[in-house]
């Protein structure tokens, strides 16, 4: 975290994108947890991410934006918004419920892992992370993805290709009419 | 082009990843449950592509478009969970699972 | 030799494994023979050993070892056995008179349910006493010391649904333990300070004065409790609720003269401690005189008996302490014979009156037995005194040789003596004429013939209604014969046995026992003290008998009233009231006081606080287990806080 900051335009603007799509990236994910209608909720994660594939493409990762609006906003938060719809309106409140020091005990445990984690960065790479600048005029661009991608790490591309269509079937069988009834 | 070092979009990861953790560990409806598991995800994903940025090493990238695959499968399957409760007028709240409550 | 004394020890032991080992598979009576043949074998080995020994030169003996299993030090102990004249005259007492009250046991026990026990358990006995005479070291005969204990325990309890039999046998065994402590403490400081235990070993040098009289006592106080000398002989009358062949073989012939044998065995040591072996011999006085008097109102035949046997070992003890061992362990040997007599002469009448055993039911009883009534009277006079039966020659020795020593306390001694044997007179005639004895007085026939001590035509002496109604024959004898031989065979050794020696003029016992035991010269008698003592003695036990018929048989003499003597005498002189509140009560009350104050509160709160506390510890661990998914996706998320936690502070 260097306090040193290049004033140039450019890069004044990049400090200003980043900090509004840190911002309202945090924020939506506050409000994701905090509404009791879970249909805000799924409209707060839309915010979310929107505000992280703006990040994204402030890291030089073209494609993975585009991804990310198309499958997550695009695919995942419409599934969502159909079953919230589907299962009808179901309000609760966030904080209540369970016993008493279970509220207390998950602040502290996310608040300890994210504290840790912030520390562990920063002690494990005090300094080394400082904005490199140049990267590859190709980096993160569809044809560089898709050749990474395809030739060198063609094992983890079938293995996605295999879950997804798993999860295929099992959302359909999930999904489906039971012939005999059940419980 | 210059801006936030790396650390920053790290950390912010970090931050999205607690508030995640929280709901999970609050909320009671199973359908927000699922979406604060996205939220985990995303940090994940957010860190993936700040060090991929920093080392210039596209694994990065692809490991994260892999965790958005994944992560679609994953919504793909509890959401068909959740409509398979619905079907059956079974309760969606997480604390009627309490069969093992000692 | 030594074969034949590994033959004597380990024939009875075999008798009992293998009772054991057959257990309910062999009928009854077999058990009881192979009991008794074990015994008889074992006697056969005696004999061989014997024969070994007179034909060595010198008759040294000779000392054998199996092997060595403790060594520490210096100080080595091993399985030895040692063969020398004084333990084989022990082990032919020891398997021949036993073998006989085996053989008497077989019919006794007939028809017990648990007999097989039994003859396992005399078995066993046998086993022990033997190891205990043969053993060539002191802790040989320790092991076979707390052998015998626990012989005699489990044989005094034999009958073990009867209160009072258990309660005698804890009595025994406990009193018996005392014995044992301080034995065992005199055996450390032998080992201190001359680090053997061996007999072989020349216990002469390297003890200190005060060494040696506090190893003589801790064996003097073994000795006591083990022969029921004063202060430790309350658990002998009471030993009595055991099997008539028991009372026989254990507290009349054998274990009660171990006391004796380990005195005559250690006398080097004790004759290093004069002092102590003189209290020995002044405890046997005190005793014979003691049991001599309460014998005289005990109303139970068998106890009378017993009371009997500690006034003979008194004498003993008398003869060993002064330094005359080979008369004590003569007298062990007569007695050996006319006691296991007379036990088994009453053990033939309770036996016939189906278990009773109250003097003055038995009245008249000698019509209808007469082999009992002559074979008891052997025994009485041979008790007495009696010359020629065997326990003149005997006894007679021990008083003279407390005559040659020529000091205050030797007079003393010699007084005891010859007031003890006009005591054995009365209360052993008391006992024959109220029971067999067929004087006018106890019959309804009126001819009153002034006798003297032995009735024999005076038709009197008729049964008592109780006799009458519960007396029954074996057929045409008293009882089976198997009870009725060794009974025959006792008899002719109390009336002949004696005549192995006769100290005036003819001592070959006192010469084979000598070099193992050498009688002390200060305790030597002349000829003249012997004779004098004899004449005292045999008057002293004649005027008794003559006593006796006078007040029970003829009824001339009334008992005096002396309502306190006979208080006293009937209370045993108070010993047991005084051990029941010196260490009964005070044990009790501390055992209750501990229980009260340490035991409950203390001991079974923090038992049961245990168990309350794990309760409760559950249950508030249970608090954990709430059954709902987000608390155990808390503890994972808490666990892997800690766990990265972990890691950066290991960085």
């Amino acid at each position: 975290m260097s306090g040193v900051v290049v004033a140039s335009a450019g890069n004044a603007l990049v400090w200003v994108v980043w900090v509004v799509a840190a911002f309202s990236c945090v924020g939506s994910a506050v409000a994701v947890i905090s509404f009791s209608n879970p249909f805000f909720s799924a409209l707060a994660l839309i915010g979310n991410l929107g505000s992280l594939a703006v990040m994204y493409l402030l890291l030089s990762a073209e494609f993975v934006a585009a991804a990310q609006v198309l499958v997550y906003a695009g695919a995942v938060v419409v599934m969502f918004l159909f079953v919230i719809a589907y299962v009808g309106p179901r309000r609760e409140t966030p904080w209540s419920g369970g016993p008493s020091w279970q509220t207390f005990g998950a602040v502290l445990a996310a608040g300890a892992l994210l504290v840790e984690i912030v520390v562990a960065v920063g002690m494990q790479a005090s300094g080394s992370l400082k904005h490199d600048g140049h990267v590859g005029a190709t980096f993160g661009t569809p044809s560089w993805i898709g050749r990474v991608f395809l030739v060198d790490h063609l094992l983890a591309f079938e293995i996605t290709s295999v879950v997804l269509l798993i999860a295929a079937v099992g959302g359909v069988i999930l999904g489906s009419h039971t012939k005999r009834a059940t419980v | 082009m210059a801006g936030p070092d790396v650390a920053w979009y790290v950390a912010t990861a970090a931050v999205l990843f607690g508030i995640g953790a929280l709901g999970v560990l609050i909320r009671r409806n199973t359908l927000v449950v699922l979406l604060s598991l996205e939220l985990m995800l995303n940090a994940g994903n957010l860190a993936l592509i700040a060090l991929s940025r920093h080392w210039h090493n596209g694994a990065g990238q692809i490991f994260a478009l892999a965790v958005m695959a994944v992560a679609a499968s994953e919504v793909c399957v509890g959401l068909g969970l959740v409509v398979a409760l619905n079907r059956r007028n079974l309760s969606l709240d997480v604390d009627t699972l309490s069969e093992l409550k000692g | 030799m030594t074969a034949g004394s590994w033959l004597c020890l380990l024939a009875p032991l075999g008798g009992t494994i293998l009772i054991l080992l057959c257990g309910t598979r062999i009928p009854r009576v077999a058990a009881a023979w192979i009991a008794t043949t074990s015994v008889f074998v074992a006697f056969g080995g005696a004999i061989w050993a014997f024969l070994g020994v007179r034909s060595t030169t010198g008759h040294v003996g000779e000392l054998t070892t199996a092997w060595t299993w403790l060594q520490s030090g210096n100080f080595h102990a091993g399985l030895q056995l040692l063969v020398d004249p004084l333990s084989t005259v022990m082990m032919l007492i020891v398997s021949g008179v036993g073998g006989l009250i085996v053989l008497y046991s077989i019919g006794y026990m007939d028809g017990d349910d648990e007999e097989r026990r039994y003859f396992a358990y005399i078995a066993f006995f046998v086993f022990s006493m033997l190891l205990l005479v043969e053993g060539g070291n002191l802790l040989m005969l320790l092991a076979g010391w707390g052998l015998v204990g626990l012989s005699s325990y489990l044989l005094i309890g034999f009958w073990h649904d009867r209160p009072s039999a258990v309660r005698a046998a804890k009595k025994a065994f406990v009193m018996n333990a005392f014995g044992d402590a301080t034995m065992a403490l005199a055996f450390f400081i032998l080992i201190a300070h001359t680090s053997s235990l061996s007999f072989a070993t020349d216990f002469n040098v390297h003890l200190s004065s005060t060494a040696t009289n506090l190893i003589a006592l801790g064996l003097l106080g073994g000795a006591a409790a083990k022969s029921a000398q004063i202060p430790l002989q309350t658990w002998l009358p009471d030993a009595m609720e055991g099997p008539t062949p028991v009372s026989a073989l254990i507290h009349a012939a054998t274990m009660v003269t171990a006391g004796v044998y380990l005195i005559a065995r250690t006398h080097p040591i004790f004759e290093q401690a004069r002092t102590v072996e003189l209290i020995a011999a002044g405890t046997g006085a005190l005793t014979l005189l003691v049991a001599g008097l309460v014998a005289l109102v005990q109303t139970d035949i068998k106890r009378v008996i017993a009371y009997s046997t500690m006034s003979q070992i008194g004498y003993m003890f008398l003869g060993a302490g002064v330094g005359a061992y080979s008369a004590g362990m003569f007298h062990l040997v007569t007695h050996a014979f006319f006691k296991a007599l007379l036990f088994m002469t009453a053990g033939l009448a309770i036996h016939a009156l189906a278990g009773e055993q109250d003097i003055r039911k038995m009245r008249g009883l000698g019509r209808v037995m007469p082999f009992t009534k002559w074979c008891f009277l052997a025994g009485a006079l041979a008790l007495v005194g009696v010359p020629p039966f065997s326990g003149f020659f005997s006894k007679d020795s021990i008083v003279a040789s407390a005559a040659a020593l020529g000091t205050w306390y030797g007079w003393i001694f010699w007084v005891c003596g010859i007031a003890g044997a006009l005591l054995t007179g009365l209360y052993t005639f008391r006992l024959w004429f109220l029971v067999f004895g067929a004087g006018s007085a106890a019959g309804k026939a009126g001819d009153a013939r002034p006798g003297t001590g032995s009735p024999t035509a005076i038709p009197g002496g008729e049964p008592s209604p109780f006799v009458r109604e519960h007396y029954h024959r074996h057929g045409r004898f008293e009882g089976p014969l198997t009870m009725l031989v060794p009974v025959g065979v006792l008899a002719v050794l109390a009336t002949v046995g004696g005549w192995l020696q006769w100290a005036p003029k003819w001592h070959p016992f006192t010469n084979w026992l000598a070099p193992a035991a050498q009688t002390l010269a200060a305790a030597e008698p002349t000829s003249t003290q012997e004779y004098y003592t004899s004449a005292a003695t045999v008057i002293a036990g004649l005027a008794g008998i003559g006593l006796a018929w006078a007040i029970y048989s003829e009824r001339k003499l009334a008992i005096p009233a002396a309502p306190f003597w006979r208080r006293l005498l009937e209370h045993k002189f108070y010993f047991d009231e005084l051990y029941d509140a010196l260490f009964y009560r005070p044990g009790v009350s501390i055992a209750n006081g501990l229980r009260r104050e340490f035991e409950e509160p203390v001991v079974l709160q923090t038992s049961a606080d245990i168990g309350e506390v794990t309760m409760e510890t559950g249950s508030l661990v249970r608090r954990i287990q709430t059954g709902l998914l987000r608390t155990y996706v808390l503890f994972l998320a808490g666990g892997a806080a800690a766990v990265v936690l972990a890691f950066l502070i290991a960085k």
